[in-house]
């Protein structure tokens, strides 16, 4: 079996022009057949970047080329899941954070309110702090929110399947807060 | 992996669809389709329209969108959304233009011998999202995501049959088939199988989330589904036999019975889910989804006496499935889902930078809710009128359906314009109203040998 070449993208040509490339990244991503990596080349070392892509199971080796931009490959891990019983997407180690600095029940909430409680109460928090949630499910709208916010999370469904658990460690309050 | 969870063309799949309600409703509104005309050309290029057009191009619109909702799981290979959505709308396209072959436009038989081959394709790569994202993690064990895998097992029974019939009427010797019986099966598989099988698997979970209502998978839930499962493989053996050219087996009753315990059964289940609900108060969406819920009883109900009532009476069962039941359903929800996915879109990546409005912000409740009254006053009518066989009568409950949609059409424009919104609050930029947001830096990206 033969490894796809990697695909490339280059986030200078957007980034020169004034604009956010994460969306581009992660649909890259998205694109990715099983087993390809995605090469980034970035003006800097783009840090935040490497637990988004850990959550989403990919291992990560970087260089500074002569030319001083940064080629970064994010190369899927074989076997990137985690702790058992955890969903998809969950950060590994999740069970070595801090315990919660912060707790929402959130149960009994009509969509999006449980995500907007949960972005609300993140824009306050320091990094690394840790908050945890309580929903009535998975809050699949939620997590490419908090993967674009610098976010790590785990989550998994209570055995009963009647209420979903969420830890979300803090990546640091967020720039873009507008206060009044 | 978890990417963005607002699948890409959802809205184009939803204006596709309303493009052909529109268009099914105004070719009744004239005349084209109706009591005592069904098998003319242009009937069936109505009722192909409005099934094929409308009904599965929302449900599978609406199944690529949740899916990954139903599975927690994201869709595996998205991009085909696109080519999928394509080759279904040019399938409906050919196939209704096919239809006219019957009232002697000769071209038209070869778009009807070619239709089959183009809508499959476009099936083929719904299922290729679908299938492998709905096996994967928890997977089958879950109540909605058999129900909607039967669904799709019902839909290559559809296109089977539908594939015989066409080639039958276009002229070619590859599946012959007996017209009259395989077309029962046929709308058996479409509006039973499909459509009303992926529509409760779907509606499992948006209710008891729209209702705040315990989402339990009990032994009620295994008898429907156990129940769809015997229909389904009754249809398909039939089915079988005939294009087979076997025997014909005298199981007709026997499926409309199954039929319809089916059908009570689920809606025993929908009765109690909201009566367990704890959101007392509900919304429009939700209030309307009743009426589609009288629709699915009242043609269940009719399902058995039509053996001896006859053939009116059948139409007025299937009419009342497909327009009442299942359309009331998607028009009511499509008012919440078109809201909520316009919501995220715009208010998602600001909560918590600047005040958000409500999601019901978004809706003129009011307006919505007498459109989809409307709505069901032309159901009603229309039903009665395929039972008495009144044309004109048909004629002028087309003719409210048709304006019902145009209303809510118009609400749904204003729902993805943000226009009940104060404008004060109206973000700088607003997503695109029905293609996806463009990816501006796809031009920058390319493979490269490793």
């Amino acid at each position: 079996m033969t490894t796809p070449c990697p695909l490339e993208l280059d986030v200078r040509p957007q980034l020169a022009r004034g604009e956010e490339p994460f969306a581009a990244i992660m649909e890259a991503t998205d694109r990715l057949q099983p087993g390809q990596s995605l090469r980034l080349i970035a003006p800097f070392r783009p840090a935040p970047l490497f637990s988004v892509m850990a959550n989403r199971g990919f291992g990560v080796s970087d260089r500074r080329r002569p030319d001083g931009a940064w080629e970064v490959v994010f190369a899927p891990l074989e076997d990137a899941v985690l702790d058992p019983g955890l969903a998809p997407g969950s950060t590994p180690g999740a069970a070595l954070w801090p315990d919660p600095s912060h707790v929402l029940d959130l149960a009994g909430l009509m969509p999006p309110e449980p995500m907007v409680r949960i972005l609300e109460t993140l824009a306050g928090m320091q990094a690394g702090e840790v908050l945890f949630a309580l929903l009535d499910r998975e809050p699949m709208f939620l997590f490419p929110e908090l993967a674009q916010r610098g976010h790590e999370w785990a989550g998994n469904l209570a055995p009963d399947g009647m209420s979903y658990r969420l830890l979300i460690r803090s990546g640091g309050p967020d720039r873009a807060v507008h206060h009044g | 992996m978890i990417g963005k969870q607002i699948a890409r063309w959802t809205m184009a799949w939803f204006a596709s669809a309303l493009c052909c309600l529109i268009a099914s409703l105004g070719f009744a509104a004239v005349g084209l389709a109706g009591p005592g005309g069904w098998a003319a050309g242009t009937a069936m290029a109505t009722v192909h329209l409005f099934a094929l057009g409308w009904l599965c191009q929302m449900m599978i619109g609406a199944l690529i969108q949740f899916t990954p909702v139903l599975c927690a799981r994201p869709l595996k290979m998205p991009g085909l959304s696109l080519p999928a959505l394509l080759l279904t709308g040019l399938g409906t396209a050919m196939l209704a233009a096919g239809f006219l072959s019957m009232d002697g436009w000769v071209l038209g038989q070869n778009l009807l011998g070619l239709a089959p081959a183009v809508v499959v394709a476009g099936f083929g790569l719904t299922a290729v999202m679908l299938v492998p994202t709905l096996l994967a993690g928890q997977g089958l064990r879950q109540a909605e995501v058999r129900m909607v895998a039967l669904a799709l097992i019902a839909l290559a029974g559809l296109w089977g049959t539908g594939t015989a019939m066409a080639l039958t009427l276009a002229g070619y010797n590859l599946l012959p088939v007996f017209i009259p019986d395989a077309l029962p099966l046929h709308v058996l598989l479409g509006t039973g199988g499909f459509l009303t099988l992926a529509a409760f698997g779907v509606s499992y979970k948006l209710f008891a989330m729209f209702l705040l209502a315990p989402d339990r998978d009990g032994p009620l839930r295994k008898a429907v589904f156990g129940m769809a499962a015997l229909v389904v493989v009754l249809v398909l053996g039939l089915a079988g036999s005939i294009l087979a050219r076997g025997p014909r087996l005298p199981l007709g009753l026997l499926v409309a019975v199954a039929g319809a315990v089916t059908a009570g059964l689920y809606l025993v289940e929908m009765l109690r889910l909201w009566r367990s609900r704890h959101r007392l108060q509900t919304e429009v969406n939700m209030r309307w989804s009743r009426a589609a819920m009288i629709c699915l009883a009242m043609s269940a109900a009719l399902m058995v006496p039509t053996f001896r009532w006859g053939a009116a009476w059948a139409e007025a069962a299937m009419f009342l499935a497909l327009v009442g039941w299942l359309s009331t359903l998607t028009l009511a929800q499509m008012v919440k889902i078109v809201s909520f996915l316009t919501w995220i879109q715009v208010f998602a990546p600001q909560i918590g930078r600047r005040p958000v409005p409500l999601v019901s912000d978004l809706t003129d409740a009011r307006f919505a809710g007498r459109c989809l009254g409307l709505w069901a006053t032309g159901v009603a009518g229309g039903t009665f009128a395929i039972a008495v066989g009144h044309p004109l009568l048909f004629q002028v409950s087309a003719m409210i359906l048709l304006v019902a949609v145009l209303g809510l059409t118009r609400e749904l424009l204003a729902i993805r314009r943000l226009r009940h919104l104060d404008p004060a609050r109206l973000p700088d930029h607003l997503p695109p109203l029905v293609l996806p947001v463009p990816l501006r830096s796809s031009s920058d990206d390319h493979a490269l040998p490793a």
